[in-house]
């Protein structure tokens, strides 16, 4: 009986060849794939359009309840309160709210705190428009052997990848990544490598310092980015920018890993403290952007036609540098990049059909300060926040506080929905991210 | 064409697609463009223990899951039969079916190493319908030990879906032809005392990739396992 069933099994098996082939050819082209486009790739997928963007922002003293909160907007086409904070969630006292990000099912999201090192978890499955906050990590620098200022929380398989900013033994930039259970139990550290750290090609460049971490699931690739430490991300940015000795504790370097392994391979000198990374989508495009803060510079990480992995400035962000590039966002057709500039509020577009000559396309001032962007898979849809780093921030009138929301044609981008966090009460708003009640697989 | 077949096709399908079904050196594929590591060149940390459960095998027999997940290097799997999701629980069992076959060509495998498919939809895969899956298992006695297995209940699975993450929801239509039910691919490595290792999902379930941790996890000392 099983014999015969496995031969018919068999010659069956065959047809279904061209079935998956269609299958996945359909979802490739029918816009079955949704959600938010510099989302990790493990991440279960909204389906449709989103219909809710958490936005962890950071308290201000004297506002409001002052502490950093989870603000949930309302985002759902047609809906009355669209464009409208529907939802908030104190998490009591100030930690420096940064980044944060999902576990891969999309239950649950991490939150963390760059000063307490807190990563605070709240609960977006049961009832999206209203995320329970479910427990705090509050040993942090004592279970991961020192790391401190967890960045972001990048979903993988079961688990996230927590880059960090800092150490606990002098505040400096030497990091590390770490990963936890998406229970919240600590699995393991790994530092990022050294000029000591052996067997890594470009070991001269390695500095230890931290930023983002990315996946290329299809090459087994992870890159990492290099920032700066507490003692200069705590500081206030007029005083930094006068202290030449603390202007050089920034990155200036990319690590290559081999993602399965979690072992470093190639170190890239990038300098001028490049931040975030955005890896292609289309099937053969392996390369990634990012841009650095300080050299106002866009560079590519990508594979030669050797397969070796190479490094190069791609173009220059602004006239002459000195905008502060911070946040970025890809297309998901990999074909415009847009650029946030701290230092004027404008978003630079670039069209990166040829990623190895960006050509910009357009500009547009969002605000007097801006850093994050979040895109929609469509490409129709963009978000902006304006906060940076407390101390960072602008002053006086220069420091507004917005979440804005805009529709893009593909020339210029038009405003949809305007929230000033300060009118509001609500305080610095950073890191965005997409929820919604249709999650698929 | 009946559902059962249908998946079980496509679980065929799959693991020809990554190279024939007893080659012991897979290569590339374009949607895992690299090569794989050596076994044993590489660390496996512990991501958690493995949770027990209330769970029923092929024949309708009461088991512990915990018996399923000690003694032997384990890759277990979890799937609903009913999916016909191309990159979903038919990739799942196509990689198993993989690492069966080339399991009845190595000893060391064959002796070490045991397969688990377990269902997260009791209602519709009974012990007798996991038995008709598992005619994908290679009938070869001198292949791994591949267990086919289903819980009783909605009561006695759900411990076992949080204990291991398994999100699970129903579609809104439950006719969908890719079957009723939304869900995390996930596949897990299980050391011989129960750890869970690794974690695989459709970005990573790469059967180069789950082999050379299999071995891995060989190749380790007993006592070392921490």
């Amino acid at each position: 009986m099983k014999r015969s069933i496995s031969n018919s099994l068999s010659r069956i098996a065959f047809r279904s060849l061209a079935g998956i082939a269609t299958l996945t050819a359909l979802a490739a082209v029918s816009g079955l794939r949704a959600d938010e486009t510099c989302s990790s790739p493990y991440l279960a997928r909204i389906e449709g359009q989103e219909e809710f963007v958490y936005v962890w922002t950071l308290g201000v003293q004297g506002l409001g309840d002052g502490s950093d909160k989870l603000v949930t907007i309302d985002v759902k086409p047609g809906s009355p309160n669209y464009g409208k904070v529907i939802h908030t969630n104190s998490v009591g006292g100030r930690n420096e709210a940064h980044h944060g990000g999902f576990t891969d099912d999309r239950r649950q999201l991490w939150l963390s705190g760059l000063e307490t090192s807190r990563i605070f978890i709240f609960d977006v499955h049961t009832d999206p428009s209203k995320p329970r906050y479910l427990k705090t990590i509050e040993n942090f620098e004592q279970i991961t052997g020192g790391a401190v200022g967890p960045h972001g929380v990048y979903a993988l398989p079961g688990r996230v990848l927590v880059p960090c900013l800092s150490n606990a033994k002098d505040h400096g930039g030497r990091t590390a990544l770490v990963e936890f259970n998406n229970d919240g139990g600590y699995i393991t550290t790994h530092w990022l490598p050294t000029k000591d750290t052996p067997g890594i090609v470009g070991a001269e460049f390695a500095d230890g310092y931290g930023y983002d971490a990315r996946v290329s699931p299809r090459k087994n690739v992870l890159l990492t980015t290099s920032f700066t430490g507490l003692n200069n991300y705590l500081r206030d940015f007029g005083d930094l920018v006068k202290d030449a000795a603390a202007m050089k504790e920034f990155g200036n370097s990319m690590v290559l890993w081999n993602f399965h392994t979690r072992q470093p391979q190639k170190a890239f000198h990038v300098p001028g403290a490049p931040l975030e990374i955005r890896w292609a989508w289309g099937e053969t495009h392996n390369y990634a952007f990012t841009a650095t803060a300080l050299g106002s510079k866009l560079w590519l990480c990508y594979e030669d036609a050797n397969g070796e992995w190479q490094a190069k400035e791609v173009a220059n962000i602004g006239p002459g540098g000195g905008v502060l590039p911070v946040d970025i966002s890809l297309s998901a057709d990999d074909k415009t990049l847009f650029v946030d500039c701290f230092g004027d509020g404008k978003v630079r577009v670039f069209d990166v059909s040829n990623p190895h000559q960006p050509r910009q396309i357009c500009e547009q001032v969002i605000g007097r300060q801006l850093n994050m962007v979040s895109q929609s898979w469509d490409g129709k849809r963009l978000y902006f926040s304006s906060s940076l780093l407390a101390h960072w921030d602008k002053s006086g009138d220069d420091n507004e506080q917005f979440v804005r929301a805009y529709h893009w044609d593909g020339r210029e981008l038009k405003p949809a929905f305007d929230l000033d966090f300060n009118a509001l009460k609500l305080g610095r708003p950073h890191h965005m991210l997409f929820g919604s009640t249709q999650i698929g697989g | 064409m009946n559902i059962l077949k249908h998946t079980l096709a496509t679980s065929l399908a799959f693991a020809t697609l990554n190279g024939t079904l007893w080659a012991t050196d897979l290569p590339r594929t374009a949607d895992h463009d690299y090569d794989a590591p050596a076994p044993g060149s590489y660390k496996l940390p512990i991501v958690k223990r493995a949770a027990d459960g209330e769970v029923l095998d092929s024949d309708g027999r009461p088991l512990r899951l915990s018996e399923l997940t000690h003694g032997r290097v384990t890759v277990m799997s979890f799937i609903y039969t009913r999916c016909a999701a191309a990159k979903a629980c038919p990739m799942a069992t196509g990689v198993l079916m993989q690492l069966h076959r080339l399991s009845a060509e190595d000893e060391a495998l064959a002796k070490h190493l045991r397969l688990v498919s377990i269902s997260f939809d009791p209602s519709a895969d009974t012990p007798s319908r996991m038995a008709a899956y598992s005619a994908l298992a290679d009938s070869s006695k001198s292949a791994a030990e591949w267990r086919f297995i289903t819980t009783a209940s909605q009561a006695r699975l759900k411990p076992i879906l949080d204990a291991y993450g398994q999100a699970v929801d129903r579609k809104k239509n439950p006719n969908d032809p890719t079957g009723p039910l939304n869900h995390t691919l996930r596949v897990f490595l299980i050391d011989r005392d129960g750890n869970i290792r690794n974690i695989y999902s459709s970005g990573t379930l790469d059967v180069r990739l789950v082999l050379a941790d299999v071995r891995t996890l060989l190749a380790e000392q007993p006592e070392k396992n921490t």
